[in-house]
């Protein structure tokens, strides 16, 4: 690379450049704050008519939706948040740690290359694509294992109201779908996790005589504990704020029930459908729910990177 | 036995069991190690047969869709056949590329000043956090800011409102993946640069940016891939159109609003309509992933 | 030093690919502002006008609606119409909040829809059966009375071999299946229409009043708009719901004879609608009611839809706008209605729609 000496000579000028081009990358940089800032601040003022109108604890405790009264109980889009996200979680975790295993621990050099960028790819999907395979593909093809589920298990007594009547779209198809889409996510970050367990450790379990599994459960997954729990947080809040998959299966139906089988509405889901045809306190409601979902997934994305950090620095040394 | 003087004591000598072979280990441990091999493997499977699949029907389905006219004609009725995806693929490339106008400059400075400048003082440590954070920030929510505090104020849905939200998207993604590279851009280049005289702005220009582009691009582009597929700005900001338009302060749609629309249909054309232009979705976001990849595996800078 | 770091050039040339690119799409987005002129020629009809409409509203005629946009933007090129089928409910809304030319709406206007008496005029448009569709497999011939109806819309027929479905359909094996009952979720003027069928045929049998809005119990399942009902209706074997015929027929569903008041059970078809539309006394305000009508060959569930326009505009332009498209749709357009499964207004209704436009200024 050749640098031709005269461009790069100091001249006074380069002074007040130098300073401008700092001032420019400081706003940029800054913008990010003000941003998620005004995020906040906007979305907070336009729903306040909805949440006191219905009485802070009407919002967020009732399970009565009903726009046309001014009703807007938020309880069933909350719980329906929060069964399709742990019903994610739960599949993709074990899902993605044998993945992230394989690939730090089993894998060929050729063949990690190779599943990297099926993973990569597996992350580029646009969620409205997997929401539309859903909805043709996958809720009908998942139809005759719901019922099997329903006949085989819906008797038991506790565990069988988790599946009761079933319905094509559901919590579970949306649960499924979700995990597909939060695998990428929970790999790549715990796949960062195993890289860092010190070699030394594993070469003593080997050495000790371990079998790969014994090596992997006594040297690897015991460090790698915190940075595995912020993985998780991090594919939770993702799964939290994913909309448009969700709104095409999870069979748009208000209701609170344990039965998974059984169509329900998530925050995100709601607000996308209901939102064309809202108008004055609709729309705040509305609003005021985009609230709650930013605020716990900024509170779950914040935690998790905090856990991921500080199991990061644990493993490197301060200089992470 | 030691001694009290902590003399070394000889290694106690333990008796191998037998050769170091594999077989010689008890069953148990043995097929508990290939049970967990075995279902890593599966794990693998379970993840990546869903993305086969998804492939595999997008094509299937949107392929006898897929053509010049397709691509080019006015969206119609959801009854009827006919018509295609002309005003979604314009709405696409337009609302996209502005966005990219955007976000990538902001970025790209942003991240010289988080490693270049900022290094660890606090405002670049809070910086880094926050778009951290931005990044975990649910479309839906971005496409309702949008909406307050553009839509709202001009009265109206536009291209351009909901390329401003996909733009907030793409930010804090180009932001940290540049930082991410300019991190790798050897020190020693700035020193040289430094001895030769030059000030810092312009060895940001002129050396650290030129060794950390291709890893720059190739994160520019996987941003736009992932913008290309947002389905909630448009559908919340951008209205609604059925005829072609390059007017970006008109009412624009989108390939994913689209998809989302005519996933929703009980008509036949309308739900063909949906899979073709999940193909042309997928076409451009596979195509754009695929050649970042590239890029950044022929052109990186290797670690030191 | 490293080969793979890239020189100069290479930046440059990244960089003028990215100005190029970024002057290509400015340049794009910036001309071809095609702002339509809101001027209107001396000559008559509507091939001459120019200027945008917006309408939105009921659900319900969206498919001759459309079928007249499409038809118009080959006959008036210079004429941006719109119309979004966001249900009578939410075009009423607009249309007191100023956010449409006209509303589209199968439901009369009440108190709750909060638009001021005196701001709109009805104008009737086309009418259509209002179909009980269902999905269950094996049975393709279903005859439902209004009590039974009902009953199932209740819940307290549950599955599809209840007597009571069964007395309706002599001689016809019905499965065990349960039924799942589809309705609308948003506020409808179908919903309207279909439940004020109920109230006046089914009488005490049915408990829940009608209006664009239900409290439907909470066992059942709703969509939006027509084409969400007609979703949920094809998806799952068992399902029932209510559904313009344009939209069921164009979903390929299955659709259910009614008892009439004559105690004949009639299929929804076109000849049904206009048999209903023909003894149905008009109001003064245009509104009629063709619901639960007398006659052997009358489709009892046949609703109106309405246009709403203001009897004044603020431009004189968009007054003719609005005037010659409605006038287009009562007239030239009523021949493409039968096509898309609408009935057209018989000719003493028509005569008084058309002399209920000419009001508007």
């Amino acid at each position: 690379m050749t640098i031709k000496a005269r461009t790069l000579t100091q001249k006074d000028s380069g002074r007040v450049t130098d300073r401008a081009f700092w001032f420019l990358c400081v706003g940029a940089g800054t913008i990010v704050l003000v941003v998620l800032a005004a995020i906040l601040v906007s979305t907070i003022r336009q729903s306040w008519p909805a949440i006191s109108d219905t009485g802070s604890n009407g919002f967020f405790s009732s399970k009565l939706w009903d726009p046309n009264t001014g009703k807007f109980g938020t309880l069933a889009f909350m719980f329906g948040t929060v069964v399709v996200s742990l019903l994610a979680v739960v599949l993709a975790v074990p899902v993605s740690i044998g993945i992230a295993l394989f690939l730090t621990e089993l894998a060929h050099r050729r063949v990690k290359g190779f599943v990297v960028t099926l993973i990569d790819l597996l992350a580029s999907v646009p969620s409205v694509v997997f929401g539309l395979w859903g909805i043709f593909v996958f809720a009908p093809a998942m139809s005759p294992v719901y019922k099997w589920l329903h006949n085989t298990f819906g008797d038991i007594p506790v565990v069988g109201k988790l599946f009761g009547d079933v319905s094509p779209l559901n919590f579970m198809t949306a649960g499924i779908i979700l995990a597909i889409m939060i695998v990428p996510i929970i790999t790549s970050i715990t796949r960062e996790v195993f890289d860092t367990v010190p070699e030394a450790d594993k070469q003593a379990a080997w050495a000790l005589g371990a079998t790969r599994w014994e090596m992997i459960r006594g040297a690897v997954l015991p460090h790698s504990f915190g940075g595995i729990v912020g993985a998780v947080m991090l594919g939770l809040g993702r799964a939290m704020g994913e909309t448009v998959a969700v709104a095409l299966v999870i069979g748009a139906s208000i209701q609170v029930t344990p039965n998974l089988l059984a169509p329900g509405y998530s925050i995100p889901a709601a607000i996308v459908n209901l939102f064309g045809e809202s108008t004055g306190t609709f729309t705040a409601a509305l609003v005021g729910m985009g609230v709650v979902l930013f605020i716990v997934t900024v509170i779950v994305n914040f935690l998790a990177q905090i856990v991921v950090r500080r199991a990061e620095i644990r493993m490197k040394g301060a200089t992470a | 036995m030691s001694t009290i003087q902590g003399a070394a004591t000889p290694a106690q000598r333990v008796p191998l069991s037998g050769s170091l072979r594999r077989g010689t280990l008890p069953m148990r441990r043995r097929l508990v190690d290939i049970a967990s091999r075995v279902l890593m493997v599966v794990a693998l499977l379970i993840a990546v047969v869903p993305l086969f699949l998804v492939i595999y029907y997008v094509a299937r389905h949107g392929a006898k869709l897929l053509s010049a006219q397709f691509l080019t004609a006015d969206i119609v009725s959801p009854r009827r056949s006919g018509g295609g995806m002309g005003p979604a693929v314009v709405g696409t490339l337009l609302i996209t590329g502005i966005a990219s106008l955007l976000a990538i400059p902001l970025g790209v400075l942003g991240a010289i000043y988080l490693n270049e400048y900022g290094r660890k003082n606090a405002l670049a440590r809070l910086i880094r956090v926050m778009s951290d954070v931005m990044t975990g920030v649910p479309s839906i929510v971005m496409a309702l800011f949008i909406y307050i505090a553009i839509v709202l104020v001009t009265k109206e849905k536009t291209g351009f409102a909901a390329a401003l939200a996909l733009a907030a998207l793409m930010l804090p993604v180009v932001l940290r993946s540049s930082e991410e590279m300019l991190k790798l851009v050897p020190d020693e280049l700035r020193q040289a640069s430094a001895a030769l005289g030059a000030r810092r702005w312009k060895t940001t220009v002129s050396v650290v940016l030129p060794a950390a582009i291709s890893g720059i691009t190739s994160g520019i582009m996987l941003a736009i891939a992932r913008a290309a597929g947002e389905t909630t700005p448009i559908v919340v900001c951008a209205g609604v159109a059925t005829t072609i338009s390059w007017d970006i302060n008109a009412q624009q749609t989108a390939l994913p609003a689209q998809i989302f629309v005519n996933a929703q249909q009980p008509f036949l054309p309308a739900q063909d309509r949906a899979w073709g232009a999940a193909l042309t979705l997928m076409i451009i976001v596979l195509v754009f992933t695929i050649l970042a990849r590239l890029i950044s595996s022929r052109f990186a800078i290797k670690n030191r | 030093m490293n080969r793979n770091v890239l020189s100069r050039r290479g930046f440059a040339n990244l960089s003028a690919g990215v100005a190029i690119a970024a002057v290509a799409a400015i340049a794009l987005a910036g001309c071809a502002k095609d702002e339509p002129k809101n001027t209107t020629s001396n000559a008559p009809g509507i091939s001459s006008l120019s200027g945008e409409l917006k309408g939105s509203g009921a659900s319900f005629p969206d498919a001759y609606y459309q079928e007249i946009i499409a038809e118009l933007k080959t006959k008036a090129p210079n004429l941006k119409i719109t119309y979004n089928p966001v249900g009578s409910g939410t075009g009423k809304k607009e249309f007191a909040g100023g956010l449409n030319d006209f509303a589209g709406t199968d439901s009369t206007v009440k108190d709750a829809d909060n638009v001021p008496a005196g701001s709109y005029l009805y104008v009737p448009t086309v009418a259509a059966p209002i179909t009980v569709s269902y999905n269950l497999k094996g049975v393709s011939n279903l005859q439902l009375s209004a009590s039974t109806l009902a009953k199932i819309f209740q819940r307290t027929v549950k599955t599809w071999n209840d007597p009571a479905i069964a007395a309706d359909n002599p001689g016809v094996t019905l499965p065990a299946t349960a039924i799942t009952v589809a309705h609308r979720s948003d506020a409808s003027g179908t919903t309207s229409n279909f439940t004020k069928f109920l109230v006046a045929a089914a009488g005490p049998d049915w408990t829940l009043a009608s209006g664009d809005t239900v409290n439907w119990p909470t066992d059942t399942v709703g969509g939006a708009k027509n084409t969400g009902v007609a979703t949920l209706v094809k998806q799952t074997d068992g399902t029932i719901g209510y559904v313009d015929l344009a939209d069921a027929k164009a979903a390929g569903l299955v659709f259910a004879s009614i008892k009439n008041k004559a105690g004949k059970f009639i299929a929804p078809t076109l000849d049904g609608a206009q048999a209903a539309l023909a003894g149905a006394e008009v109001k003064d305000d245009l509104t009629y009611n063709p619901l639960n009508a007398a006659g052997d060959t009358a489709y009892p569930i046949t609703a109106p839809t309405y246009f709403l326009v203001k009897p004044h505009y603020d431009s004189p332009e968009k007054a003719k706008l609005v005037k010659e498209f409605v006038k287009y749709v009562l007239t030239d357009g009523a021949s493409l209605a039968a096509e898309v499964n609408f009935a057209t207004l018989p000719d003493s209704i028509k005569t008084k729609a058309l002399a209920q436009l000419d009001k508007v200024s």
